[in-house]
């Protein structure tokens, strides 16, 4: 069937008609019958989305979020219904984040986002891996041992979302690439695993307003934070203005280069970097879905040994 | 006075026998500071990166008041 190309949205009446149409949709419940809307959608599977984007010359996502402003869910959120409007779905499948750090946090946020629907990553990790991760990482598994984690991670992501646009630097973020990192990011992830690394990209996350949520693990504890930028026509935006650096509130003597050789040697439990990842991905979509006030939130602390989530005000 | 005592990770190395349940609950003299405190449990000041009284984030300088519940947490930086 002759489609119009990527420059003109398909009507619902034009992709029902593919849909319907679609060998793997004959005889399946739906076909013909009146449009999908709001408490009614049509879930459509992977293969039919994926060939309207092969026929029509466009990116899945962007056919995927063409059919969802039609009330046409991707069969993979089927189970995201309810819980996300198409608005909400739209965003997150538009949206495009940074992790910074692709070890234990990194490792299972990326899981975690890809599959709530965020559309767009960017991976970074100088590291790769070895078998001491092999406990908390989610990504490490003994055929992953030696390589680069940044590499892995984007590899994992394109396993269970194909759709999702996926780039991977195995470098260290430093003070000079950061804001190409941070180029088109909605929100930046803290995986990293020094505190000054972590001052290092809060601030160059404010200073390119651009959202930053914080994670740290130590044993069965972790601890979050989020801290949006204020809108840049605000005085507490304007390019002038000292950004609050949450993480310099935090630990304002810093770490010493003692204290980083003993916490990158302490034990950290695969459970309390689950946990920790699971309130970052909390925080980044409230973010998101613009649920999330200018500044800082408070702060969340988590001990799974217990367990106990307590929050804290600055 | 009372307070309670809740400790974060290596910080609880510091006190053998803590329950990280139930936390520490001790009397200690009217006015003492969250340093002095520190030093009464003998957890060394300086491993003490965040203090939070009663919820808010505080100083290590500040006084304690009868019935504070206080944190004391080290970097919590690992990623």
């Amino acid at each position: 069937m002759p489609m119009p190309s990527e420059a003109r949205p398909l009507s619902a009446d034009e992709l029902l008609t593919f849909i319907s149409g679609h060998p793997a949709r004959r005889g399946l419940p739906s076909d013909g019958v009146t449009p999908p809307d709001a408490a009614h959608p049509l879930f459509v599977e992977r293969d039919v989305l994926a060939d309207l984007a092969r026929l029509r010359g466009c990116p899945l996502r962007q056919v995927m979020d063409e059919c969802l402003s039609r009330h046409i869910w991707p069969e993979r959120f089927r189970r995201n219904y309810g819980l996300f409007s198409v608005m909400a779905m739209r965003r997150l499948l538009g949206a495009r984040v940074l992790l910074a750090g692709c070890g234990g946090l990194g490792g299972h946020l990326a899981g975690l986002l890809a599959r709530l629907g965020i559309g767009a990553f960017v991976f970074c990790d100088p590291d790769s891996f070895t078998e001491s991760n092999l406990n908390r990482q989610a990504f490490c598994t003994e055929r992953t041992l030696g390589r680069p984690k940044a590499e892995v991670a984007a590899e994992a992501v394109r396993d269970m979302a194909g759709h999702a646009e996926v780039v991977s630097h195995v470098l260290a973020v430093t003070a000079d690439n950061l804001p190409a990192l941070l180029d088109g990011v909605d929100v930046a992830l803290d995986c990293l695993d020094s505190v000054a690394d972590k001052t290092l990209l809060e601030n160059a996350c404010l200073r390119a307003g651009v959202p930053f949520v914080h994670g740290g693990v130590l044993r069965h504890e972790g601890m979050v934070f989020r801290n949006v930028p204020e809108p840049a026509d605000s005085p507490a935006g304007a390019p002038d203005a000292l950004p609050d650096i949450g993480l310099r509130r935090l630990y304002p003597q810093g770490q010493s280069a003692a204290e980083l050789d003993a916490a990158r040697a302490a034990g950290v439990s695969v459970l309390s970097v689950a946990g920790t990842a699971c309130l970052m991905a909390g925080q980044c979509l409230r973010i998101l879905l613009g649920d999330a006030a200018p500044g800082l939130g408070r702060l969340y602390h988590l001990d799974s040994g217990l367990p106990e989530l307590e929050s804290f005000a600055w | 006075m009372r307070i309670l005592v809740k400790l974060s990770t290596t910080l609880r190395d510091c006190v053998p026998g803590y329950d990280a349940e139930t936390g520490l609950s001790l009397d200690i003299p009217d006015g003492a500071s969250v340093r002095e405190l520190a030093q009464h449990i003998q957890v060394p000041p300086e491993e003490i990166k965040i203090v939070m009284i009663n919820g808010r984030q505080s100083e290590g300088t500040d006084t304690l008041r009868d019935g504070d519940r206080v944190a004391l947490f080290p970097a919590v930086g690992g990623g």
